[in-house]
């Protein structure tokens, strides 16, 4: 196992975090909208006419599959591997992956539990239709941290961009 | 990711949907303006006309009697029970809801027996077992009710009381809903059965130390399953009335319940039911797993006995006053 980690090249670092960030978003989002479905589900199921409110808060644990999406995209792209002719020392590979840690952790965790938000905050729009826009703010003050996670990526992703262009 | 989070995730997922739609049910449940509608309606025609466009509109559209209204709102409870299945509940959660009936149609069985009474109208076709099973054959009774009824027997076929019924009755309901619970491993659903158990002690054990009675009387009336302590009202017993209250009061158990309160014999019922009704609000509030289920449910049981009370008293002529005061001792 040891040989395993230690022994592989930069850009298996760097498609390891990419490939991390993709799919712990992925899990993170999938779970978060399940949880808000299915409560909104049931709402839909008594009362058809709060479709249109319910679905923005169905639909915003997703944001965090996306940022993992594009963690993943942004290694690809700032690193050419898209351009097929990649060079990345162990040292900055294993740097890239512990720079897509943030959103990959982030996204998983905050995907979840946005999706548990929403499906509380859900149950506000069941009582009364027009705090719809009260219960949205809820779960999107989660989103912030997700948003956070995926900045500090990009910020890392960029310095280790111009550390590589240097060597 | 911790336990607890696994839990919450499962159980927005598994009881979502019910959730949900609870949510949305919850906001039809009667408010005190419809039961102020209810009590003013000069007639049961015009509470007929109040209740069509609710949930009962259709099970009492064609009442005329007091028996049309029972069935009908016995139609419209056995609906709520089967929200129960629908919503993906556990079958123990289902049963704690229906087992209590299988428990009065046996004490109705037995009484009327024991009295030489006809059974018309007693039974209620809500529980586990049809009515008409528990109002059979004894051995064609399933086991958990035919052990109630071989333990009345006993060996010598001596013939038992209506109060050795109530009681071998109750024991063996109250042990079923706390073994239905704890089998259960809903922990809303275990609490909410100790806590119906202490508030059966604590009112055996007030009533009994009210009229003072003595002390070896509460062994038999006291059930197991709940958090009060046997010992620990015997020890208090000995105190006068309203210390042995404050000693009850003082009782983890009942935390909250005023002394002044249950020594108050028109308050008393009150405040222990509204022990229930505190927890049903807790229940309400959690926002991932079957409590909110449960206590849609158990608002909609006191829903139909409210909407009972009200129509049947109008049907026997009572006036808005006696309606009011026993919407009251249902609802203060």
């Amino acid at each position: 196992m040891k040989d395993l980690f230690w022994g592989m090249a930069g850009a298996d670092w760097a498609l390891l975090g990419g490939g991390l960030a993709a799919v712990l978003g992925g899990i993170g989002s999938a779970i978060g909208i399940t949880a808000a479905s299915t409560t909104i589900a049931g709402i839909v199921s008594e009362d058809g006419e709060k479709f249109g409110k319910l679905l923005p808060l169905a639909a915003m644990p997703g944001t965090q599959g996306i940022y993992g999406f594009i963690a993943a995209v942004l290694v690809m792209i700032f690193f050419n591997f898209l351009g097929g002719d990649i060079n990345i020392p162990a040292s900055i590979g294993f740097k890239i992956f512990l720079a897509c840690m943030p959103v990959s952790f982030l996204c998983l965790a905050s995907g979840i539990y946005q999706g548990l938000t929403a499906s509380a905050a859900a149950g506000i729009v069941a009582r009364r239709s027009e705090d719809s826009g009260k219960a949205l703010i809820l779960p999107a003050l989660v989103e912030t941290y997700a948003v956070l996670a995926l900045i500090v990526t990009i910020l890392m992703l960029t310095v280790l961009q111009a550390a590589l262009a240097k060597m | 990711m911790s336990v607890p989070l696994y839990k919450t995730v499962y159980d927005s997922i598994s009881y979502g949907f019910a959730v949900g739609k609870v949510r949305v049910l919850e906001t039809r449940v009667f408010g005190g303006g419809t039961y102020e509608r209810l009590v003013d309606a000069p007639s049961f025609a015009e509470q007929k006309r109040i209740l069509s466009d609710t949930v009962y509109g259709r099970y009492i559209e064609n009442a005329e009697t007091a028996d049309d209204v029972e069935t009908g709102l016995e139609s419209a409870l056995d609906d709520f029970y089967k929200f129960l299945n629908e919503a993906n509940l556990p079958a123990p959660v289902v049963r704690f809801f229906r087992v209590r009936y299988d428990y009065a149609n046996l004490k109705a069985v037995l009484k009327a027996r024991a009295l030489g009474a006809p059974l018309d109208g007693m039974l209620v076709d809500l529980g586990t077992v049809p009515a008409e099973v528990v109002s059979g054959p004894v051995e064609h009774l399933p086991e958990f009710l035919a052990k109630v009824v071989a333990g009345l027997a006993g060996d010598d076929e001596q013939v038992v009381s209506v109060e050795q019924i109530d009681t071998a009755v109750e024991h063996a309901s109250f042990t079923d809903l706390a073994e239905t619970a704890r089998v259960s491993k809903s922990r809303a659903l275990k609490e909410l059965a100790r806590l119906m158990i202490d508030v059966v002690n604590a009112r055996a054990a007030i009533r009994a130390r009210r009229r003072e009675l003595p002390a070896s009387d509460l062994a038999g009336a006291f059930f197991k399953g709940g958090s009060l302590h046997l010992s620990r009202i015997e020890k208090a017993y000995i105190l006068p009335f309203a210390e042995f209250a404050d000693a009850i009061a003082s009782m983890p158990a009942l935390g909250g319940v005023e002394p002044e309160l249950l020594t108050d014999l028109a308050s008393l019922d009150v405040v222990l039911d509204n022990l229930i009704a505190r927890f049903l609000r807790r229940a309400r509030a959690v926002q991932f797993g079957p409590e909110p289920v449960i206590a849609y449910v158990m608002a909609r049981e006191a829903e139909v006995t409210a909407v009972r009370t009200l129509l049947i008293g109008r049907l026997a002529g009572l006036d808005r006053d006696a309606l009011r005061s026993r919407l009251r001792e249902l609802y203060v």
